[in-house]
């Protein structure tokens, strides 16, 4: 939108002052996290002026060690895969389904009850799904990547569903009309106009899914136990055991992990600001 | 005629296979826990039957007690605080600022870190920074404040996300109804409170109730920063039922607690819902 | 449908053939993954010395997850080496873990050992469940430098050791770090009392009904409350990690923990001296007990085709040489009996390790929902002894009752 403004733009500079303030409350937890990340175990101490100093040598060992242990690349793969598909998947399918919610919510009974079904299938705490789940993904041979994909589409439905949902409440329900006029059928209709009209929904449901994947322990551990696979957060955990973790190599790994989901998040902003909705709508 | 059932016949096509996905992969190992309310299993192995033995224990223990009251009172308080910060961070970074892409990627950041870090920084600062600067004992070591303490690092952790789903709200509002109202002489706050705001209520909605869902089952928090301590005044509801249900043999108590925690945040979340989307149609 | 099971037929008459050729798999799952690299040794040492037996070790991270998912999935490994805790108890009484009695390398395990682990089963079991193959001891560590420097003595019996704490605090010293953010920390000074205070079979003995926690805890309670006043202010605030860092910088001359805080220790300062001694809760200078229990046992399972096949396996874990060399790697106490050279760090627990006058951790007894942890946590941060008891007794009965009522059964029968 910023582009389609004539007059030279001004920015606001007061806000950009407050935010930039703002920032610290970002940067000191995060500068905390970097310099743990360069140090050495003996270099931990437990007072402020040790904590916040710099480390005695700025290496990239702890990097090349914490890559080392982790199977780096090919945890990455494995997380980057399982992320990518999971996104695209809830993509078609949540918009689908928030689509035909949204449009008939306020009509019919039966998608008045499937939104409320799904939502609140967002409740249910995961540690009661758990170990029935490990049964049915065992019985179904789908205990591996696939099956831990699915159960990912399945988790991240009632979130994606209300936001899509939500969404399309703001969109006009006479553009699809329009079309349906001049004869196309309900499925091109929102292919040709709906799908991309909801662009910024579509990223925030991909930052969304994704962050809550990439980071995600728990279902990967406990589908996809003993099969070998590793992901980036379960080669992670090896830095932890009973008594005693590795807060160095941890960070490190932590930091490197955290690069690829900041590069996506700047991408799909880009999407949600762009949104072509301001020209279209109305 | 013919359109509006294809229309109808589309709708379904897509509604009915996706219902029975999410039944599979959601109902259906609800339902198995359900049952396994009835027993003493441990997750594996032999189990006995034991009735409704295991809901009776859980309206007299008083410890599931401590941790309903623990784990709605954070929600309440950390749902409306982050809800009204990222509203603003969201008005403050969709408005025309100076390193846009910047500041919204910076801010983001809270949101990516993983618990481990999270939970460390955190502990450092409630533990050694805090003090050295307010010159008091660490609020995590104090019965009376380690609450407020995880309200913090949940609220610092997800008011990125919160602020997403506003900015992403926002872009729907088209650019000329403000320029309407600005002819129309509202600014500020009045032009927040009758213009921006009533447009973007779907989007509050769908905040509040993430957001409450969110903080009622908090976890990684606590398990980074207290472990339920000190003194057992900061054990969520999630808490008990991963602790004990998965690493404790308690998986059919557990799975009682879950069931009532279920039907107890689907209630509020329906009404909650019902309540908002009410208010939106009024709006 | 046909054509699928003649086609499964034929692979099972071909693999049958195959079989006299193909080395029997043995998969052992344990549950350190600190250890995973000795363990990596000892597989690739097994199979080159061994035709007949392919042996695969896996040390994943989250074992114990791990293993439970397994079991749910009917997915069992042939062994699995587990510690001598909680979860030893639920798999044996589950079903899951073969009887090992006739296994003849039992002969060379200490008793004090099997019958720790006898200790452990909800309701005796003939039989033996497990080999006890590690242990690990807890007491209180101390740094040699500062002992040295002020010629400080190792305390035989209670008195002695308050007063070695003031001496330490009036040379200006911090006696103690505790680190009780991290609920379990408060558990290890408990345990290493409890050996000295309580009887081993204590658990057992209020399953039956014999007698009470409130009768046989409360000096336990009252020392371990005692040792807040030595120890960091607040120490409420600090966490497990702050205070093994605090340890390591010697701002405190002794920490009671076990040895299996020494890696995390030394990461932070690997010159430190340190040695430890058996914490001395009983006022009677005879009367102290070492507190140790199994770190890590074998135990075959039930679903293992192939005992004859783990007990080679076995054999060759037991093997002395292979002991060694993983005691060297990890500061452990072998539970087998015979010369092995153990860490100095473990000198002044030596004597009691030797004479075999140990006891295992109470709290291996503790089932993990009630949070016993926690509740001491609280009763340090309150104070209030006699409460603490009383919500002891009562929580135990409520936690316990499947047990006493399976106990009851057991007994009535016999």
């Amino acid at each position: 939108m910023e582009n389609n403004i004539i007059v030279k733009e001004r920015f606001n500079w007061p806000v950009t002052i407050l935010l930039l303030l703002g920032l610290f409350t970002v940067l000191f937890p995060l500068y905390m996290t970097v310099i743990i990340a360069f140090k050495q175990p003996s270099e931990m101490t437990n007072d402020v002026i040790g904590l916040l100093s710099f480390p005695k040598a700025w290496s990239l060992d702890n990097f090349r060690e914490a890559m080392r242990v982790t199977d780096f690349w090919r945890s990455l793969f494995n997380s980057f895969l399982i992320t990518a598909l999971t996104m695209v998947v809830s993509i078609v399918i949540h918009s689908l389904m928030g689509y035909a919610v949204a449009r008939n919510m306020n009509t019919s009974k039966f998608y008045r009850f499937s939104y409320f079904y799904i939502v609140s299938g967002m409740f249910v705490p995961f540690a009661i799904l758990m170990m029935p789940l490990v049964k049915q993904t065992a019985q179904l041979h789908i205990d591996n990547m696939f099956g831990v994909i699915v159960l990912y589409v399945v988790f991240y439905m009632p979130m994606n569903v209300l936001l899509y949902a939500g969404y399309l409440k703001n969109i006009p329900i006479a553009l699809e009309e329009a079309a349906h006029v001049d004869g196309a059928s309900t499925w091109t209709t929102y292919w040709k106009i709906i799908f991309p009209l909801m662009w910024p929904m579509h990223a925030t449901v991909a930052v969304l899914t994704a962050l809550g994947t990439w980071n995600d322990v728990m279902t990967p551990l406990v589908i996809m136990s003993g099969s070998g696979v590793n992901t980036l957060p379960l080669a992670q955990l090896n830095f932890q055991t009973q008594f005693g973790t590795n807060y160095n190599l941890a960070f490190a790994s932590y930091l490197l992990a955290l690069l690829p989901m900041l590069i996506f998040y700047l991408v799909a902003q880009k999407q949600i600001i762009n949104g072509v909705i301001n020209g279209a709508v109305k | 005629m013919k359109s509006q059932n294809e229309r109808k016949r589309t709708f379904l096509l897509i509604a009915v296979p996706i219902l029975l996905l999410f039944f599979c992969f959601n109902t259906m190992p609800l339902i198995r826990g359900f049952i396994y309310s009835f027993t003493n299993f441990r997750g594996y192995g032999k189990f006995d039957w034991v009735g409704w033995r295991n809901y009776e224990d859980l309206f007299t223990d008083t410890r599931v007690g401590n941790s309903y009251w623990f784990t709605f009172k954070l929600a309440l308080v950390a749902t409306i605080l982050i809800n009204i910060l990222s509203l603003i961070m969201a008005l403050a970074l969709n408005s025309k600022i100076r390193f846009k892409s910047f500041l919204r990627g910076m801010y983001f950041i809270p949101n990516i870190l993983g618990a481990l870090v999270v939970g460390y920084i955190f502990s450092y600062i409630f533990t050694y920074i805090l003090p050295a600067l307010t010159h008091a004992a660490s609020m995590l070591a104090s019965k009376t404040w380690a609450w407020l303490a995880i309200v913090i690092v949940c609220a610092w952790q997800s008011i990125a996300m919160n602020t997403l789903i506003y900015i992403s709200g926002l872009q729907t509002v088209p650019e000329d109804v403000y320029e309407a109202a600005s002819l129309d002489g509202a600014t500020g706050w009045k032009l927040f409170r009758y213009i921006t705001f009533p447009l973007i209520m779907p989007f509050f909605t769908i905040n509040m109730v993430l957001c409450m869902k969110n903080n009622l089952m908090v976890f990684d928090q606590i398990m980074a920063l207290t472990k339920g301590g000190p003194a057992q005044s900061t054990e969520s509801i999630s808490f008990l039922i991963y602790n004990n249900g998965m690493n404790g043999g308690q998986f059919g108590f557990q799975s009682a607690n879950a069931v009532v925690f279920f039907i107890v945040i689907v209630i509020i979340s329906v009404l909650q819902l019902r309540f908002l989307n009410k208010r939106e149609e009024q709006l | 449908m046909r054509r699928k099971l003649i086609f499964s037929l034929l692979v099972v008459i071909f693999m049958a053939s195959c079989a006299w050729a193909a080395p029997i798999e043995i998969e052992l799952v344990q549950y350190k993954p600190e250890a995973f690299r000795i363990f990596d040794a000892l597989a690739e040492k097994f199979n080159k010395t061994h035709t007949n037996i392919h042996l695969t070790i896996s040390s994943p991270n989250e074992p114990v997850t791990i293993l439970k998912t397994r079991f749910i999935r009917e997915n069992y490994p042939d062994m699995i080496g587990i510690g001598g805790d909680m979860n030893y108890s639920n798999f044996q009484d589950a079903e899951l873990l073969a009887d090992v009695s006739n296994y003849r390398g039992l002969a060379k395990i200490k008793k004090a050992y099997i019958d720790i682990l006898e200790g452990l089963e909800f309701v005796p079991t003939p039989g033996v469940f497990g080999v006890p193959f590690m242990a690990n001891a807890a007491g209180v560590l101390y740094n040699k430098e500062i002992f040295d420097a002020h010629g400080w003595t190792i305390p035989e019996s209670w008195p002695e050791f308050i007063k070695l704490c003031e001496d330490i605090k009036a040379a200006g010293i911090r006696p103690l770090y505790s680190g009780y953010k991290d609920t379990w920390t408060t558990l290890a000074p408990w345990n290493a009392l409890a050996v000295d205070l309580a009887p081993a079979d204590v658990c057992q003995q209020v399953n039956m009904g014999k007698t009470t926690f409130a009768k046989e805890y409360r000096e336990i309670a009252e020392k371990t409350y005692a040792l807040l006043q030595y120890a960091e202010e607040g120490p409420f605030a600090y966490s497990y990690n702050d205070a093994c860092t605090a340890f390591a910088r010697g701002e405190s001359a002794m920490f009671a923990i076990g040895n299996y805080a020494i890696p995390q220790i030394l990461s932070v300062n690997p010159d430190l001296k340190i040695d430890s001694f058996v914490m001395p809760g009983s006022d009677d200078p005879n009367g102290q007990t070492l507190n140790s229990g199994v770190d890590i046992m074998f135990c075959v399972m039930e679903a293992c085709p192939n005992k004859e096949a783990a007990y080679e396996v076995l054999d060759f874990l037991l093997d002395p040489e292979n002991i060694q060399f993983y005691v060297d790697d990890q500061n452990s106490v072998p539970c087998q009996v015979g010369e092995f050279k153990l860490t100095p760090m473990l000198d002044g627990m030596k004597k009691y390790i030797d004479a075999g006058k140990m006891a295992d951790y109470q709290d291996h007894h503790y089932p993990s929902e009630m949070a016993v942890d926690a509740q001491i946590q609280t009763y340090l941060i309150q104070g209030d002894v006699n409460a603490f008891l009383e919500k002891f007794d009562k929580d135990w009965i409520r936690y316990n009752r499947d047990i006493i009522s399976k106990l009851q059964k057991y007994n009535a029968s016999r």
